[in-house]
This record gives C-alpha cells, sequence and structure tokens, in this order.
C-alpha cells in the first residue's frame, strides 16, 4: 500500500515527500527547537523533583519553571511553525518578543520583594507584581501572536497550492482504495 | 472547586422564563441538525464543513465549561491571584494550537478523511496499537469529565427549576443526550455557536456590572489590599512553584485536550484557519472576564461588608448574583453556566462515541458496519454510565474531574503535538509516552486520592505526568531513531513538512 501510495506522491510530482528515508536530516530550527524543549522540560523536572527534598522546594525552583516554561512553549512553537527547510522566516521576532516577555514578566514577579499593601501604587487598578502579569503575560501575547499568524498565514503556514497538493493527493488515495 | 454542592436555589419566575426559553432555542436547534445528520462523517466531524465563526465560537465554549463561571471565580475568592495562572495561558495556547496542530491535522482529514484525535495518531505513526491506546486514555479521561459535569449540570438545573440534583443530572443528560444522539457533533457546534454567545454576553455584563458596583477595579483592589494584601500578590496565597505549574500544565497541555483539537477536522476551509487564533482568543477573553471579576468583586464585598462571607468557594458567582446583579442578569448567568456544562458534555459524548466506534475497532483490526448507528448507540451508552456514576459516586465524582485535564495532556502532548512536528519521533516513543502518562497519572492521582502519598506543595500528579511522558517520550525515540523516518507514510510526512 505504503509503495503504491510512493508512486502515486511521485506522480504528483511531490518528490521531497517522498526523498528516501536516509535522506532526511532534521533542519537546523526543528533541532534548536527541539533540543530547548527537551532542556526546558529537564528543568521543570529538576524544579519539580526538588520539591520532594526534606526541607521543601527551594528558592531557585521557581525560577526553572519562570524560564522552563517560555523555553518549552517557544520550543514547541517554533517545531510547529517550522515549514520544510524554510525554518520560521520573520516569526523569530513574534516568538522572540513573546519567549521574552514571558521570561521577564515571571522573573520580575519571582525579582520584585512582595511590598503590596493598603498603600501601593496601582498600575491600571493592580498591584505591580500583578499588574505585570496580567497585562503583560496575559495580554502583550494575544497583541502579538495572533496577529503575526495572521499576517504570515498566507507565507508561512497554508498556502492555497499546499491545500490543492493534498486534496490530489487523498483523491490518489481514495482511488487506490476502490 | 468542580461544582459539586448545591447552590442557592435561584427558583424565581423571571430565571425559570429564561431558562425555559433557552431550552426552546436548544431544541429547535437540534431538530434542524438532527434533519442533516446523514452519515458518520457528519455525526463525528459534521461532515468537515463548519465556518471559521460557527467553529470558533463552538470552540470558545467548549473551552470553558462550568468551571469558567463557579469553580474558577470560587478558586480565585479561596487563592487569590494564582488562580489567574489557570487561564493566562490563553494568551498564548489558542495560536499555540494553531501552529502545532491545525494545520497539519485539519490536512490529515483532508488527505485522508480522519475523524478522530487517535486517528491522527494512529496515521502518523502507522500504528493502530498507537490509535488504540490513545483512544483507551481518551476514554478514561471523558468518564471523569462526564460524570462531573453531568453532576454540575444538575446542581444547576437544580437551581433555576429546583427540581433536585439528582433529576437535575437526568434532566440536563436528557436534553444533552437528545441532541447529542439525533444531530451529533453538528448539532453540538450550533448549540456552542448560541450556548457561547450566551456565555460571552453574560460574561461581559457582569464584568462591566460588578466593576461599576464595587467603584471599578482600582477600588476594588483598595479593599483587598487593606486586609489581605497576599490576596492580589503574583502568586496569592499559593506558592510560587504551585502558580507557575498551574501556567505549565494549563498551557502546554491544552495542545492535548481532545474536545478542543477535534474541531480542527472540522473547519470547512483549512484557509480559514488564518483568522482562527486571533478570534478564538478574543472569544475567551470575553468569556473570561466573569471568571476574573466576580473573582475579586466578591473577595472585595465580603471584606467591606457587602457580602456575608461565603459557606464554601463554590458559592462566589451565586452569591453575587442573587445579592448584587439585577434577577435577569443573574438568570442570564445561570443559564450559560447550563450551556457550559451541557457543551462540554456533548463534546465529550460525541468524541467517546467515537473512540468506541471507531478507534477502539480499527486498534483490533476490524471496521464497525454502520458508524453512524453504532456511534448514536454509544452515545447513549456513555451518557448514562456518566449520568448514573454522576448521581451514586459522592465524593469520588471529585477525583474523576480532576485527572481528566491532566490525563489527556500527559497522553496526547508528546505523541500528538510533538510528534505532529519532529520526524524524528518513532512509534515505540510514542506508544512508551502514552502509557506513561496513563500508567502514571493514575497511580499518583489514585494513590494522592486514598492518602497513600501526599504531593509537596505546588507539585500535582498531572505536572508529574507531563514532564514523565515527554522525557520518556523523547528518551525512548532516540533510542529506537533508526525506525523513525521510513515508518512515517508518504503523505503524512508531505503534511508534517508543510
Amino acid at each position: 500500500m505504503s509503495t503504491t501510495v510512493d508512486e502515486h506522491v511521485r506522480g504528483l510530482h511531490l518528490e521531497h515527500a517522498v526523498a528516501a528515508p536516509e535522506a532526511y536530516s532534521e533542519t537546523r530550527t526543528k533541532r534548536v527547537a527541539r533540543v530547548a524543549l527537551i532542556i526546558a522540560t529537564c528543568a521543570i523536572a529538576v524544579a519539580y523533583g526538588s520539591a520532594f527534598l526534606p526541607a521543601g522546594a527551594p528558592a531557585w525552583a521557581p525560577w526553572l519553571l519562570a524560564l522552563g516554561i517560555p523555553g518549552a512553549l517557544g520550543g514547541i512553537m517554533v517545531l510547529g511553525a517550522s515549514r520544510g527547510r524554510g525554518g520560521i522566516g520573520r516569526l523569530a521576532w513574534p516568538f522572540a518578543f513573546v519567549i521574552i516577555t514571558l521570561a521577564a514578566g515571571f522573573s520580575v514577579a519571582l525579582a520584585l520583594p512582595a511590598s503590596e499593601s493598603a498603600s501601593s501604587d496601582l498600575w491600571l487598578g493592580l498591584p505591580l507584581r500583578a499588574a505585570v502579569i496580567l497585562y503583560g503575560v496575559g495580554l502583550l501575547p494575544i497583541v502579538v501572536l495572533p496577529v503575526a499568524y495572521a499576517l504570515t498565514f498566507d507565507t508561512q503556514t497554508l498556502t492555497a497550492a499546499d491545500v490543492e497538493r493534498v486534496r490530489q493527493l487523498g483523491n490518489a488515495r481514495k482511488e487506490l482504495a476502490q | 472547586m468542580l461544582i459539586q454542592a448545591a447552590l442557592p436555589r435561584m427558583a424565581q419566575p423571571a430565571v425559570i422564563g429564561v431558562g425555559i426559553a433557552y431550552f426552546a432555542v436548544i431544541v429547535a436547534i437540534s431538530v434542524w441538525a438532527a434533519r442533516r445528520t446523514r452519515t458518520a462523517s457528519d455525526f463525528f466531524v459534521a461532515g468537515h464543513g463548519i465556518g471559521l465563526v460557527a467553529l470558533t465560537v463552538a470552540s470558545v465554549s467548549t473551552s470553558v465549561s462550568g468551571f469558567a463561571f463557579i469553580g474558577g471565580p470560587g478558586l480565585i475568592y479561596a487563592t487569590g491571584f494564582a488562580a489567574m495562572f489557570i487561564v493566562l495561558p490563553a494568551s498564548v495556547t489558542n495560536v499555540m494550537g494553531a501552529w502545532v496542530l491545525a494545520k497539519r491535522m485539519r490536512l490529515l482529514g483532508e488527505a485522508r478523511g480522519l475523524m478522530t484525535v487517535p486517528d491522527a495518531i494512529g496515521a502518523r505513526y502507522r500504528s493502530p496499537a498507537a490509535q488504540g491506546l490513545s483512544g483507551v486514555a481518551i476514554l478514561v479521561g471523558i468518564i471523569g469529565y462526564m460524570a462531573t459535569n453531568a453532576l454540575a449540570m444538575g446542581v444547576v438545573i437544580n437551581a433555576i427549576f429546583g427540581v433536585g440534583i439528582g433529576w437535575g443530572i437526568w434532566l440536563g443528560m436528557s436534553v444533552t443526550l437528545a441532541y447529542s444522539v439525533a444531530g451529533g457533533i453538528l448539532a453540538g457546534i450550533y448549540n456552542d455557536v448560541f450556548q457561547g454567545t450566551l456565555m460571552a454576553v453574560a460574561s461581559v455584563l457582569v464584568f462591566l456590572f460588578v466593576l461599576d458596583a464595587g467603584g471599578g477595579l482600582g477600588e476594588i483592589s483598595r479593599t483587598i489590599l487593606a486586609s489581605d494584601p497576599k490576596f492580589l500578590g503574583p502568586w496569592g496565597k499559593l506558592t510560587p512553584l504551585a502558580a507557575l505549574s498551574f501556567f505549565f500544565v494549563f498551557a502546554m497541555g491544552s495542545l492535548g485536550q481532545p474536545q478542543g483539537v477535534h474541531k480542527y477536522y472540522m473547519l470547512k476551509d483549512p484557509m480559514q484557519l488564518k483568522w482562527y487564533p486571533l478570534l478564538k482568543t478574543l472569544g475567551l477573553v470575553l468569556v473570561l472576564l466573569l471568571y476574573f471579576g466576580v473573582g475579586v468583586s466578591v473577595k472585595a464585598f465580603v471584606l467591606n461588608g457587602r457580602l456575608a462571607p461565603l459557606a464554601a468557594p463554590d458559592q462566589a458567582t451565586p452569591a453575587l448574583l442573587l445579592n448584587v446583579t439585577p434577577l435577569v442578569l443573574a438568570a442570564l448567568v445561570f443559564s450559560g453556566i447550563a450551556a457550559a456544562t451541557m457543551s462540554a458534555v456533548n463534546s465529550f459524548i460525541n468524541i467517546g462515541a467515537a473512540v468506541v466506534t471507531h478507534d477502539l475497532p480499527i486498534a483490533f483490526g476490524r471496521r464497525v458496519g454502520n458508524e453512524l448507528a453504532w456511534g448514536r448507540a454509544a452515545t447513549v451508552v456513555i451518557a448514562i454510565i456518566a449520568a448514573v456514576i454522576a448521581q451514586h459516586s459522592g465524593a469520588m465524582v471529585a477525583f474523576l474531574g480532576i485527572f481528566g485535564w491532566g490525563l489527556f495532556a500527559s497522553t496526547l502532548v508528546p505523541a500528538l503535538a510533538v510528534g505532529l512536528n519532529w520526524e524524528g519521533a518513532t512509534r515505540t516513543g510514542a506508544l512508551a509516552s502514552i502509557a506513561t502518562g496513563l500508567v502514571v497519572t493514575l497511580a499518583l492521582e489514585t494513590s494522592a486520592y486514598f492518602k497513600v502519598f501526599t504531593f509537596p506543595a505546588g507539585v500535582t500528579a498531572s505536572a508529574v505526568a507531563l514532564v514523565l511522558s515527554l522525557l520518556v517520550f523523547f528518551a525512548v525515540s532516540r533510542l529506537t531513531r533508526s525506525a523513525a523516518v521510513g515508518a512515517i507514510d508518504p503523505d503524512v510526512r508531505l503534511i508534517m513538512e508543510m
């Protein structure tokens, strides 16, 4: 079955999709993203593991999550957005912005002293650390990421030609099945 | 924080009237959808023919469940700002899901006519075993989710109509079942559109009302800071590790929630994915305004004596609605809560039926003859099992509900979300990670429930299982990498490279 589909795919001039398995090599972008995801996951695992110590989680444990979470989310987003051998192109900028925003937001909340009180200055109605989390971590990415997705969709994510190629492939499979 | 205990009775003419009008609309939509459901593809994925706006609103509706209206504000009331870390990931999860899963799953649906999440795993790894095992994991998680949502439905319907929680469960389940069986996911989607719209309207109105009633967010914050400053610290009353752990589990775990991921198959035109993340994110922000607004304002109202201290955190929303907001707004919100629970139940019934009639038979090398008829039958059986569990399992229902999210995350994120984007992932790695997620989640949650074992502060079974299944996935794929690329079908590989 697979070989027959291979032939049909070749007939559709989709050669890159049926290159011999040994020809496959991970692109640099994907390798970096995967390694970042693994390192970030390991950092998060260490943070959780440290909570089982007799004295409880050490002070550095939340920092591993504060940096590991943006790393893991950034890694998997880059993996998903990478297109063939072309990498992520212009999306590098919004991805970098969001990773830095998340890491900075969590870090600021961890680093600043817990000084909330009735006399605290309010930032858009909230004390500083909560405002950084709500407006920085919770709202800033909304302004950037979905817009970047839409603006780069036609060049970086999906084209009508892509959909047509996949439809042809699906039709070829259906014909084979009949 | 799941809706389990009885809520205050709201059975007044205005509330009952809005409730009846709500159910009448549900019935009308269901009759319309039932006439358009003719094949298994119609029943499980709406014939791959849903438009952008409908799919977006339906997806928002399914994402939030009753937790956003009752449990969430209650959690803020109890733990402070830390509870926001459950919903803050929405700033990245929708667009992350679009990049990681939406395009590839929708194109797999185009090329192969796939209908279920396990279908995608089976196709990616050319493995009926992986498809079956992920189906089992989904089914286990669904039992918990269904039971807790069925109970929540009973509690809310009892609050509106005063029929008792037991009858509320069966009344709500009967209505949901009727439209699920007759119209499948098509009825579900268009009911979700109605329900999601209702939830968004209710959420925005309540948010604006409580801000006005509290004198603005600044005044609400001042009231809280004067008596309980830790409440508005970034981690609330939890540790930083616990709050950040919420963010990790709910951000990364979103990529494994079948009720959301499954909907990618349904979009009529793949090119419409362009605006899907933006619209869904904006929709979620609207629906979640109530979560934040009610949570902080009830805290302030209790502190300044405008509301009596709550008997339980889940009373936050009902207490506010009964004592502060106009009755019509309260009726709208309660219908919105009923809508949220019914929407979640419908989605899970449909996914569970697809596992039983489609994925598990494929795993055993068989195909069911008439998937539409068997799908309808499975829908009835699953709904009845969930209702019976909800009515008779007592405190166990909370346990069942807790592990649903974590189980989906730990079993599906590595094999599905990473696997569809990394050609180096192997079938063995996928099977090992799904098994790890299933076993670790069940073992840890069961041990914790029966107090055999206590987690340290900030650590949850969901988080541990997710991290372990990811690491197992990478490690086993690495060890078996010689089998990686050759095991991918050419059409799947083409879609992975797009």
